[in-house]
């Protein structure tokens, strides 16, 4: 489904340069989910915002379903990321003068679903994760825990094909962390592809398959 | 049905707009009204002060057409028949025909010594009906002192103040005006080789120099002063009907043939030529003035929107992040700038229209030679309603546009 071959990631500052990803071969199939882990600094971020497209790679190569994500354009990696990814990111991201209801409903809206579509599917997904009586909160009225619940909904409510989430309970208590955990698993029984970076194996275990970066390189996989 | 990137736009600009501060979207179109009130108020004064002394000529003076003596002749010849012919006009309220000569006027001959330098004033001597030329010009209300002519009048004489030195203490070789007169002052009125003891009934004051420097009396007694006796006037002064175009009453004149004994012109082709360069000078710096309130406003708002975008970049690059199209932020920014603009804008009209053109209306700058009111035509102001909502839109689109463009995950990250 998602496959990177010599995948490369290089910052340069001036004449400094410094390597991240120093040729990264990996592939997730369809339905798996796969935690990814490793010291701070060694390289999982980057590698997961390759994936994702949020960031373009030095060298190597992306393919998803098949498809070279070099030959894209800015378009269509846009697209890419509204119809096939969703994404998770560590302090949730939400948009701040947007309700609950309105973040999750915007990239449904910019999927080009009518308004009561995008609002009927928002508001029950929300609901399923709890939030049902949040819906026309501002992010800043809602608890870290719920906001992070917010952004795993507007995620995955377009269906999309790979869930890619980045530390999702890095800032969350441990009942809010598990809490989002137990969603990640009920997505994952559902078929939902997941690619995650966390820092705790508490919750690396919940995946199947644990893949451990370091210095840029994936030096050991572990499969459960 | 509108596209997608312009609905999406739509959407978070109107979010964005609802939720923002109140203080900060206030403190904008705060500015905007004051930029608005730059690119208006600014060149409606400069031209206002002019547009106050034409109209002032029109109201004292010329009214809305005046038909006068061709420059060759001395006077309107068929002066009677003209005057006939305007009377049938419909679009004609009143007319007041004059009789001008220049004269000379004299005071403290009496009590003058061989040696004294005369105390004289060279003026227009007007011959006036005093109820027609009150029914068109009103002059009558402009009275400082003493009183206005009337019909019985005999050897009287109303002044404008420029002729008295109390009013004008100009003290110049080239400007004479009477000293020590007062209302019932003899003094005495040279026209040609005619002269005559008058006595000054009363002095009127105006900030038109045709009035101001003219001593009036009723023209039957100055035709017997001038010798004139044929019914033929200099001038003739036309009051015309609310909402009636002098323009078409002046053609409808030179269209009858009385543009060959006269000189036919509204009210703005009477005015004198520096005048009319004095108010395109005026124009013109009123649309530098403007133009620079609109560099500054356009200014103004880059760098709200750029600051805004720019705090708003880690957001800017989740949007992109989760698949919005960087058009519909874009957008976004341009409906956000278009409703400071508009907002801005509107309150900017209600207040030039609802209070500042009625209130300098009722109370007119008061300037040495004319009172200055403030000029907005409706199409000048809806064409600077424009360029302010161009040049805003521009002013936002530009730094939105310069931060979507930068890496959406250098964005997200706050990386440089």
């Amino acid at each position: 489904m998602i496959e990177t071959k010599q995948l490369v990631k290089t910052f340069r500052s001036g004449s400094v340069v410094t390597p991240v990803l120093k040729g990264i071969d990996f592939r997730a199939r369809a339905g798996e989910w796969v935690a990814i882990m490793g010291r701070s600094g060694a390289g999982k971020s980057t590698f997961l915002y390759q994936m994702s497209l949020l960031d373009d790679p030095t060298g190597g190569e992306i393919r998803i379903d098949g498809e070279n994500a070099h030959a894209m354009s800015a378009n269509e990696k846009m697209l890419f990321r509204l119809f096939r990814f969703g994404f998770v990111f560590q302090d949730y991201a939400l948009l701040p003068e947007l309700t609950a209801l309105e973040n999750v409903a915007l990239p449904l809206l910019m999927a080009d679903l009518g308004k009561g579509e995008a609002y009927a599917r928002s508001t029950a997904a929300l609901g399923r994760a709890g939030l049902g009586a949040r819906l026309n909160n501002l992010p800043s009225e809602l608890s870290g825990g719920e906001q992070q619940r917010v952004s795993i909904v507007r995620a995955v409510a377009h269906e999309p094909k790979i869930l890619f989430a980045d530390e999702p309970t890095a800032n969350l208590d441990n009942d809010s962390a598990r809490r989002i955990m137990e969603i990640f698993t009920e997505l994952h029984r559902a078929g939902q592809t997941i690619i995650m970076v966390t820092h705790e194996m508490e919750y690396a275990k919940l995946a199947e398959r644990i893949v451990h970066i370091d210095d840029g390189l994936i030096v050991s996989e572990e499969r459960r | 049905m509108m596209p997608l990137n312009v609905r999406i736009g739509f959407f978070l600009a109107l979010r964005a707009l609802r939720r923002a501060s109140p203080w900060t979207t206030s403190l904008i179109i705060f500015v905007m009204i004051l930029t608005f009130l730059n690119l208006v108020v600014i060149s409606g004064i400069l031209v206002g002060l002019l547009q106050g002394a034409i109209n002032a000529a029109r109201t004292k003076y010329t009214s809305d057409v005046i038909v006068s003596s061709l420059n060759d002749k001395q006077y309107i010849e068929n002066s009677q028949n003209i005057i006939a012919l305007i009377e049938t006009l419909p679009e004609v309220e009143a007319i007041t025909p004059r009789y001008r000569e220049g004269g000379i006027l004299e005071a403290n001959y009496k009590t003058r010594k061989e040696t004294d330098k005369p105390n004289t004033a060279v003026a227009q001597v007007i011959g006036i009906h005093p109820l027609r030329e009150n029914t068109v010009t009103g002059v009558g209300a402009d009275i400082i002192e003493g009183s206005f002519l009337r019909e019985g009048d005999y050897d009287m004489v109303v002044l404008g103040h420029y002729l008295v030195k109390k009013y004008i203490p100009i003290e110049s070789p080239a400007f004479t005006s009477l000293e020590n007169i007062s209302i019932g002052t003899k003094i005495r009125l040279k026209v040609g080789d005619v002269m005559r003891e008058v006595t000054v009934k009363g002095i009127i004051k105006t900030k038109v120099d045709d009035v101001s420097l003219s001593a009036f009396m009723v023209d039957s007694q100055f035709r017997s002063m001038i010798g004139r006796n044929d019914g033929n006037v200099d001038e003739i002064a036309i009051k015309l009907k609310e909402g009636v175009d002098p323009i078409g009453v002046k053609n409808a004149l030179i269209l009858r043939g009385v543009a060959k004994e006269a000189r036919v012109q509204t009210y703005e082709d009477a005015q004198p030529q520096f005048l009319k360069d004095i108010i395109a000078t005026f124009r013109m710096l009123g649309n530098v003035f403007s133009s620079l309130g609109l560099v500054v406003a356009t200014t103004m708002i880059f760098i709200v929107i750029f600051i805004n975008a720019l705090t708003r970049r880690k957001y800017i690059g989740i949007l992109k992040g989760i698949g919005i199209s960087g058009r519909a932020v874009e957008f976004s920014y341009v409906f956000q700038s278009i409703f400071y603009a508009v907002i801005g804008s509107a309150a900017g009209l209600a207040l030039v229209y609802g209070f500042l053109v009625p209130y300098f209306l009722a109370h007119p700058i008061d300037f040495p030679f004319s009172d200055g009111i403030l000029v907005a035509p409706v199409e000048q102001t809806f064409f600077r309603v424009g360029l302010l909502v161009v040049s805003t839109i521009v002013a936002g689109y530009v730094p939105a546009w310069m931060i979507i463009r930068k890496n959406t995950l250098d964005s997200i990250l706050g990386r440089n």
